[in-house]
């Protein structure tokens, strides 16, 4: 297994510099979009707030229209539109993302390469993680827009009230969900959600696994890793001693837990802030924010959702569909209006914007902490190896089923990250692709 | 060749001669199809007589108690909806169903109205035209074709009408995701015709056609415009339809219901949300309660209004619902 | 062409034509693409190209259990639902259908009411009325001592099965009613004059006479259950604990074509799905024989 690892790295690395150079010598210019022509281009996306943006875009440019078109959230259809669209020859110029399914579009065949417009200039204003999330096989797939560090946020007046200490490690976490089930038998420090397997994958990409990787022209799959096993035990353990409610995540069950304070914790992303906050207005000053606990104390992390932008196939328009991206990503204007809808706690990938959605986001609901501060803190202890695999359906599918069962008892989550790999590994092969080491 | 209208007179019932709305049209052909529980009483009284009054009260009591009961498990879920519609999200989630508990009716109706430039009502519009436009025609369709069954003979008829009642038979959402392939292909995904194509087609309406025919269309009419010369088409268009005008109702009726309540079908077909119905937009908005709760209030104040023009048509049009299931309750 | 067989053909030509446009080439298709799939090379980031691949699908449909255990829910479903179903309905329909009952209009309306729901719809009130958190049936039944949790593994199949009756209940009661209605009442009377009482009458008479109506509503009832979808869609949606996303066969085929992209499989689920359909509506057929071909030829009175 050591072999492998090792031999992984030197994968990742080889990839990475082949990138460096790459991206060196590419290298075009996003501004010579359709030359000199009016080009209208048409963009689905279902994030709050989109509507907004695309109105500030065009209010302000002559040179592109965009239209936008409204579809249903990735996971709840949006990404079987999307591919749907393609093969049928009518797809969009632009479509939003979520960094997981991003391999499985590119080996689909449903994006175009981007790189000659994702310029070394445009890279340097954004979060490094985030680049390379969108680079696959040396070439540029997308422009990130958002990062997602991970973060915890409790219930403050509980945790004071009851004199329980804020958990900076896993162990203190379970310690102090102990405490919390003791100081009401009732309440809970926070929810394992069975059907969404990438806030599961967030914790085992901040404990150290690598779930996928590359070994020449081979995918290597391994979610049954040490630091993989790690995760998996210490949420089974917190599954069975009741230390942790179980619930679909935004769920009615899960919101009412959080209204009747049965929950007074959640385990979440930096978005989480202005979702948290539409959900209990009425608990507003009660919670707080801090980092994710983490195994050894040291700052450490994983990204959960965040989006990006790609240009489709048959786009003939990927030079103005970049601009639009790019400005989207980049332009101060963009998160202005896209915040103006309504409270979001989005963490941009560009530097630059942070501090524009800093000042738009009230952080009253938490006291006033320094939300953004925090979040910078999450998203540069983001680890670097982790990479998404093509088949991002078929695991997160059979993770979501699994793990639903196993939440009720029925297997364990340890069957649940098995039963992923076999399914993995059988639809890699099932596509023709090679795996190594099985 | 020889047509029904030479075989015999029309007096004998549709199916199997137990078929009541067929029965009734047969003596006055433009009568009203449906059943008439009014004229039970005789039987009542039969019993009545036979047994001691106390205790025939206690079984009116348990009888129309259990009705009561079955009426309180169909209606309860219809009465939540109309209370749930009433609150905004904090009332809705906070769980007290059946109180008036942050009333906010009017709020919910207008941002319902104006959320994304009131794309709800856009909606609203495609459902009535899909399941309006989709209906009137596949009626147009099933009347013809079961009018045609009825009234002629012809070589392979009822090997032909075997087709249509296999047809029945499809399940149509087995049939969504290969029209959704076939649909791909041609490039017809994604507009109106790939919605509204595929619902005109309706065999059930076909068989419900030539029960109706049987019932409705004396052969005798058929045969006294043909000595007056008129053409086979015309007979079809001035008398024959329009003595199968009830019968046309209730085909208009459940393909107009099964066309509302379609679901499968626009999920696989649309992606645009300027082309989906009620039921495919209360869907989306439904995956985004997850990360918005303020999407809850939205869906729940448009069910409710997507249920209201189906709750009128089948409160009108009672004597129809009853005369089509009536007519299948034989097939 | 005689006047007459040009009617004729003027007539069934446009439901014909759409017969075949939106079932028949469909299947053909679907048969054609089952045939095939998609392969990659490399890491698989050049894209794909389509190759033959003979029954392969098939085999994988068939081989893989989430496949295969969709139909074993299904049956299950209706082992639970039709009895539920026929036993309701014809219960409901009797009662109806006795002297005693009252407001028989209404009865029937509201009883059939539900089904002006959008199965859709339906299923995302009944998924509010099932979280413990909202809904008032849940607390009622937990202060009555009943803990049953819908949304968990072992309630999902009730949980479907109660919407599904729920929506189709009063149909099938009016269906039922409608063939009592027909019963010759001379039957009834003399049966009562005979002394019989209301249950006798209801099990020994009248039940057996709308025999064919309770078949047919059962067996149709099985050919609705394979198109099994919505409902468990929406409560997949609140709780994947409760069922997996491939609970039927039909979910099986619609996240092979949407969430695998797999069209090849996709197809090859569809063909399985219309063939079970076809062994059943086969079935039903033989046990029927009560196509209104009889009718025809048996009108000389």
């Amino acid at each position: 297994m050591s072999r492998s690892w090792s031999r992984t790295s030197v994968a990742i690395a080889g990839a990475t510099a082949a990138l460096a150079v790459l991206t060196a010598c590419g290298g075009g210019d996003p501004a010579a979009a359709g030359d000199g022509g009016h080009v209208t281009i048409t963009y689905w996306g279902w994030a709050k707030g989109t509507k907004q943006t695309v109105d500030a875009f065009n209010a302000t440019h002559d040179d592109i229209t965009v239209k936008y078109e409204e579809i249903p959230s990735g996971g709840a259809g949006g990404y079987a539109k999307i591919a749907n669209a393609v093969k049928a020859g009518n797809a969009p110029d632009l479509v939003s993302i979520e960094y997981p399914s991003l391999p499985e579009f590119v080996s689909q065949g449903s994006l175009q390469d981007i790189t000659q417009y994702v310029t070394d200039d445009l890279k340097k204003q954004l979060l490094p993680q985030a680049v390379e999330l969108t680079t696959l096989g040396g070439k540029n797939w997308a422009v990130p827009f958002d990062a997602a560090p991970q973060t915890y946020y409790y219930r403050k007046d509980f945790f004071t009230q009851h004199k329980i200490e804020v958990p900076k490690t896993w162990d203190e976490f379970r310690t102090a969900a102990a405490a919390v089930k003791k100081a009401d038998p009732k309440a809970r420090i926070g929810t394992f959600f069975p059907d969404d397997p990438t806030t599961f994958e967030a914790m085992v990409w901040q404990a150290g696994a690598r779930w996928f990787a590359t070994e020449g022209d081979a995918w290597k799959v391994d979610t049954t890793d040490p630091a993989t096993k790690k995760v998996t035990a210490y949420w089974q353990g917190l599954l069975d001693d009741g230390l942790v409610n179980s619930a679909t995540s935004f769920s009615p069950a899960w919101t009412g837990a959080l209204k009747s304070g049965d929950t007074v914790g959640y385990l979440g992303a930096s978005w989480g802030a202005g979702a948290l906050k539409g959900l209990v207005p009425d608990q507003s000053g009660k919670w707080a924010a801090a980092p994710m606990p983490t195994w050894d104390g040291k700052p450490a992390g994983g990204m959960l959702g965040g989006s990006t932008w790609a240009v489709t196939k048959d786009s003939h328009q990927a030079a103005a569909a970049v601009k639009f991206a790019t400005w989207m990503s980049t332009s101060p204007d963009a998160i202005k209006a896209r915040l103006s809808s309504g409270d979001s706690s989005a963490y941009p990938a560009a530097a630059a914007l942070r501090p524009v959605a800093k000042k738009a986001f009230d952080t009253g609901f938490y006291g006033g902490q320094d939300l953004y501060g925090l979040f910078d803190g999450a998203a540069a202890a983001i680890k670097r190896d982790w990479a998404w695999g093509p088949t991002g359906g078929t695991t997160n599918t059979t993770l979501k089923d699994a793990f639903g069962k196993a939440a009720d008892g029925n297997g364990t989550l340890a069957d649940a990250v098995r039963s992923a790999q076999d399914a993995t590994v059988r639809e890699l092969r099932k596509r023709g692709l090679k795996v190594a080491g099985q | 060749m020889t047509d029904r209208t030479t075989a015999g007179p029309a007096t004998a019932a549709p199916a199997d001669g137990t078929d009541r709305p067929g029965d009734r049209a047969a003596a006055t052909p433009a009568g009203t199809p449906g059943t008439a529980p009014v004229q039970r009483a005789p039987r009542g009284t039969v019993r009545a007589a036979a047994r001691p009054s106390r205790s025939r009260w206690l079984s009116k009591a348990a009888v129309n108690g259990t009705l009561v009961l079955a009426v309180l498990y169909t209606l309860f879920p219809l009465v939540w909806l109309v209370t749930a519609a009433t609150k905004d999200a904090g009332g809705l989630l906070a769980g007290n169903a059946f109180s008036f508990e942050g009333f906010d009716l009017g709020g919910n109706l207008s941002r319902l109205a104006s959320y994304n430039d009131g794309v709800y009502f856009r909606w609203y519009a495609n459902s009535l035209l899909y399941a309006g436009g989709g209906a009137l025609l596949s009626a147009l369709v099933s009347v013809a074709a079961g009018y045609a069954f009825d009234t002629y003979e012809f070589p392979g008829k009822e090997r032909l009408f075997g087709v249509v009642l296999l047809g029945v038979l499809v399940p149509t959402t087995a049939l969504a995701l290969p029209l959704y392939l076939l649909a791909a292909k041609t490039g017809l995904v994604n507009t109106y015709w790939s919605v509204l194509i595929p619902v005109l087609a309706h065999p059930f309406g076909v068989y419900l056609a030539r029960v109706f025919s049987a019932g409705y269309v004396p052969g005798e009419a058929i045969e006294a415009a043909r000595m007056d010369g008129a053409g086979e088409l015309r007979i079809f268009w001035s008398i024959g339809l329009r003595m199968l005008m009830p019968g046309f109702v209730t085909i208009f009726l459940f393909q107009f219901t099964a066309i509302w309540n379609n679901f499968f079908l626009p999920l696989v077909m649309l992606s645009d949300q300027r082309l989906f119905p009620l039921s495919l937009g209360l869907y989306a908005w439904n995956s985004n309660t997850h990360a918005e709760p303020s999407y809850y209030p939205l869906v729940v104040t448009g069910s409710l209004l997507a249920v209201i023009p189906l709750v009128i048509a089948f409160v009108a049009l009672q004597r129809h619902w009853k005369a089509g299931l009536a007519a299948g309750s034989v097939k | 062409m005689s006047p007459k067989a040009r009617a004729v053909t003027v007539l069934l030509t446009p439901f014909f034509v759409l017969f075949t446009v939106v079932m028949v080439v469909p299947i053909g298709y679907a048969l054609w693409l089952s045939l095939f799939t998609e392969q990659q090379s490399g890491l698989g980031f050049g894209g794909t190209q389509t190759v033959f691949t003979g029954l392969g699908n098939y085999l994988t449909a068939l081989g893989d259990h989430a496949f295969r255990d969709g139909f074993l829910v299904l049956i299950g479903y209706c082992a639970l639902y039709i009895p539920l179903l026929l036993a309701g309905g014809l219960a409901l329909a009797l009662l109806l259908d006795s002297a005693l009952a009252r407001a028989r209009r209404f009865f029937q309306l509201a009883l059939f009411l539900p089904h002006a729901v959008p199965g859709i719809i339906a299923a995302l009130i009944w998924v509010y009325l099932y979280t413990p958190q909202l809904s008032p049936v849940i607390g009622a039944l937990k202060s009555g001592g009943l803990d049953f949790s819908f949304l968990s593994p072992g309630g999902a199949l009730p949980a479907v099965v109660n919407i599904a009756l729920w929506e189709w209940l009063g149909y099938n009661m009016v269906i039922f009613y409608a063939a009592l209605q027909a019963i010759d009442r001379s039957v009834i009377e003399a049966a009562t004059v005979d002394g019989a009482g209301a249950w006798r009458i209801a099990t020994g008479i009248k039940i057996p006479l709308i025999r064919s109506s309770v078949v047919m509503v059962a067996l149709f009832t099985v050919i609705g259950s394979l198109q099994l979808f919505t409902e468990p869609l929406i409560i997949n949606q609140a709780s994947s604990a409760a069922l997996t996303s491939s609970w039927t066969p039909n979910m099986y085929a619609y996240a092979a074509a949407f969430t695998r992209n797999d069209y090849g499989l996709a197809a090859a689920a569809s063909v399985l799905l219309a063939l079970a359909a076809a062994v059943l509506s086969f079935a039903i057929t033989r046990l029927s024989q009560r196509t209104p071909r009889s009718r025809t030829k048996g009108r000389t009175a």
